[in-house]
């Protein structure tokens, strides 16, 4: 499998991280070398394997659903870069595209 | 009369006794911090007022007849991606410079419970992202064996601080060897427990179905003591396991380990070691043969050629779903910015460093549409045959011996622009995470520079006492970890 800077650029908008044209290429040689890596695992045999169950692994425990009272919110609000009164502030959402 | 150099149970006994005060014991700690980390660099915040003003309160209670706890007056040092109250909390990232949690991790409130003084915050890769602890917004942390070479990583800071006599405890996290790896490096114990054993409320999360917490020490009695405190199930991490806990120093009291079979894997060997690594396997291998365990040849053949691709397939997965919380809105480092998505793109560009940003645009390829049924699938089915691999040799052998790390510690620099070497450091100690296994480094000798060299002892689930009991059994051989000079040249 290969990947091509085209889609470095694809990935990174994906992930809302911009990076800048100059870093596209080695990000791209770097996601290559991590495939080839990979490419050993598909010469295995996982017929039948079920990928989400972790053998040995007990299942979630389970607890009552019960409200507890905290009282850190105004500190959580407090770390806030931008805000207006008890609200997050963000800069304009309508109209952008992406 | 100093404190330095003492354990965490000599000390927690020595305030017991009245041989010391909590306060005098903290300011020992502060002062060898204060004379070492302008060159180690293990710490991002130290808190010295708070842990005086501490200190203080448990003196007078203890003055007043309060019974201590089974750490009064033990001064430890957690990494800094462990959510403390009030105090910073960065993960060595620009992105959470100034951010201050809102609450304590569990392991903090366990620590402060039980009478431990936290001095401050450890240096650590950027988002516990990396084997060497360079890639971090504060600067790279040193070896104290060795000041021109790194500490190892992702919990540098922490290892450096216990190997370099700071503190007798310090926390780390391990997600694919970030514990261990250092712990190797800076010739001290470094235990990764079982997945589900100590509570992870509070720990900022890199990859979650691989990240632990554990601790590093010098002794063995130190890691058990840790354990008692740290490890109870915890209704506000369902991953926690609910299952009781037993007295982890019961198993230090074990002296001979007939009837007891260790593995050695024999693929370790196929790859290119450090000859005194080798020499450090055999050396251990020797000592638990002669206090009476059998050893045995065990086979891992997928784990020990596959681990690595699949745990960087899940690794990054699950680093970039749970990075995207990063966002420049609730809090943390934010970017000036026109509308939404240039706030999100300018924010994250900004406040990551190099390597975070490899891995979170790694694991956004992995999980975009088309990809995941190739990449990540197949990564966590190749993960349900390691597990398998490892169930099997527990049924034949009670721990598994194998190195840490394939080298000693390397110098600053030499590896930061190599990421996949830099990979490669954590290659006998990821498989571990993938099976959610508990794992511990223990110190097996010096290269002839005078390096520490590290051996990983590897149990099954919940297997953490039997490997504790081996570990016991090394010290006994073997002396307590020794604590490095810490770039003070007249020391040791």
């Amino acid at each position: 499998m290969s990947i091509s800077q085209e889609e470095v650029r694809r990935v990174s908008m994906l992930a809302r991280l911009e990076i800048d044209e100059g870093e596209i290429a080695s990000l791209t040689r770097h996601f290559q070398e991590i495939l080839q890596y990979f490419n050993s695992l598909q010469e295995l045999d996982l017929e039948g394997i079920n990928p989400f169950v972790m053998e040995g692994v007990e299942g979630t425990p389970w607890r009552e659903d019960r409200a507890v009272q905290w009282d850190g919110r105004s500190e959580v609000l407090s770390g806030s870069p931008r805000r207006e009164e008890d609200f997050f502030m963000v800069p304009s959402i309508l109209g952008e595209e992406g | 009369m100093s404190s330095h150099g003492l354990s965490a149970s000599e000390i927690a006994r020595k305030v017991r006794a009245r041989e010391f005060s909590v306060t005098e014991i903290v300011i020992d700690s502060l002062e060898r911090i204060g004379s070492l980390d302008g060159t180690l660099n293990a710490m991002i915040t130290i808190e010295r007022d708070r842990a005086l003003e501490r200190a203080a309160k448990l003196d007078s209670a203890l003055a007043s007849g309060e019974g201590p706890g089974p750490m009064t007056g033990v001064p430890v040092i957690v990494k800094d991606n462990m959510c403390t109250r009030g105090i910073p909390t960065t993960c060595a990232s620009r992105i959470l410079s100034d951010w201050k949690p809102p609450y304590n991790a569990a392991v903090v409130e366990d620590l402060e419970k039980a009478g431990a003084v936290i001095l401050g915050k450890s240096n650590m890769d950027e988002f516990a992202m990396g084997s060497s602890t360079e890639h971090s917004a504060y600067g790279p942390c040193r070896n104290p064996w060795d000041t021109t070479r790194v500490p190892g990583g992702s919990s540098g800071g922490s290892a450096a601080a216990v190997a370099a006599g700071y503190v007798p405890i310090a926390l780390g996290s391990d997600t694919g060897g970030s514990i261990r790896q250092p712990a190797s490096l800076c010739g001290i114990y470094g235990l990764k427990p079982t997945y589900g054993l100590i509570s992870r409320y509070g720990l900022i999360a890199f990859a979650s179905s691989l990240d632990q917490i554990g601790p590093f020490a010098r002794t063995v009695e130190d890691l058990a003591l840790s354990l008692n405190v740290l490890a109870r199930p915890d209704r506000k991490d369902s991953t926690c396991s609910s299952s009781e806990r037993p007295d982890y120093l019961d198993f230090l009291k074990v002296g001979s380990l007939s009837g007891k079979k260790v593995g050695i894997v024999r693929e370790f060997r196929d790859y290119d070691l450090h000859e005194d690594i080798s020499r450090g396997v055999e050396k251990v291998l020797r000592i638990l043969q002669n206090a009476g365990a059998v050893i045995e040849e065990v086979s891992l053949p997928v784990t020990m050629t596959s681990g690595l691709g699949a745990y960087y397939i899940i690794a990054p997965a699950e680093a970039s779903s749970n990075l995207a919380r990063y966002d420049g809105v609730r809090y943390g480092l934010s970017e000036e910015a026109e509308d939404l998505l240039s706030l999100y793109l300018k924010t994250r560009k900004a406040g990551f460093g190099t390597e975070v940003k490899r891995r979170i645009l790694t694991g956004t390829y992995v999980l975009s549409s088309g990809y995941y049924d190739a990449y990540y699938l197949t990564a966590q089915k190749v993960r349900q045959i390691i597990t398998r691999e490892f169930t099997e040799a527990f049924s034949r052998v009670h721990t598994l011996i194998m190195p840490t790390s394939p080298s000693p510690a390397f110098r600053i620099g030499e590896l930061v622009d190599d990421p996949i070497h830099m990979y490669m450091m954590d290659v006998f100690t990821l498989p571990v995470n993938l099976a959610g296994l508990p794992g511990l480094s223990v110190n097996g000798g010096y290269t002839s520079e005078g390096l520490p060299v590290g051996v990983q002892m590897v149990g099954p689930r919940w297997g953490e006492g039997e490997i504790l009991s081996m570990a016991g059994v090394l010290e006994r051989e073997l002396g307590p970890a020794r604590i490095a000079p810490g770039g003070l040249a007249d020391e040791n």
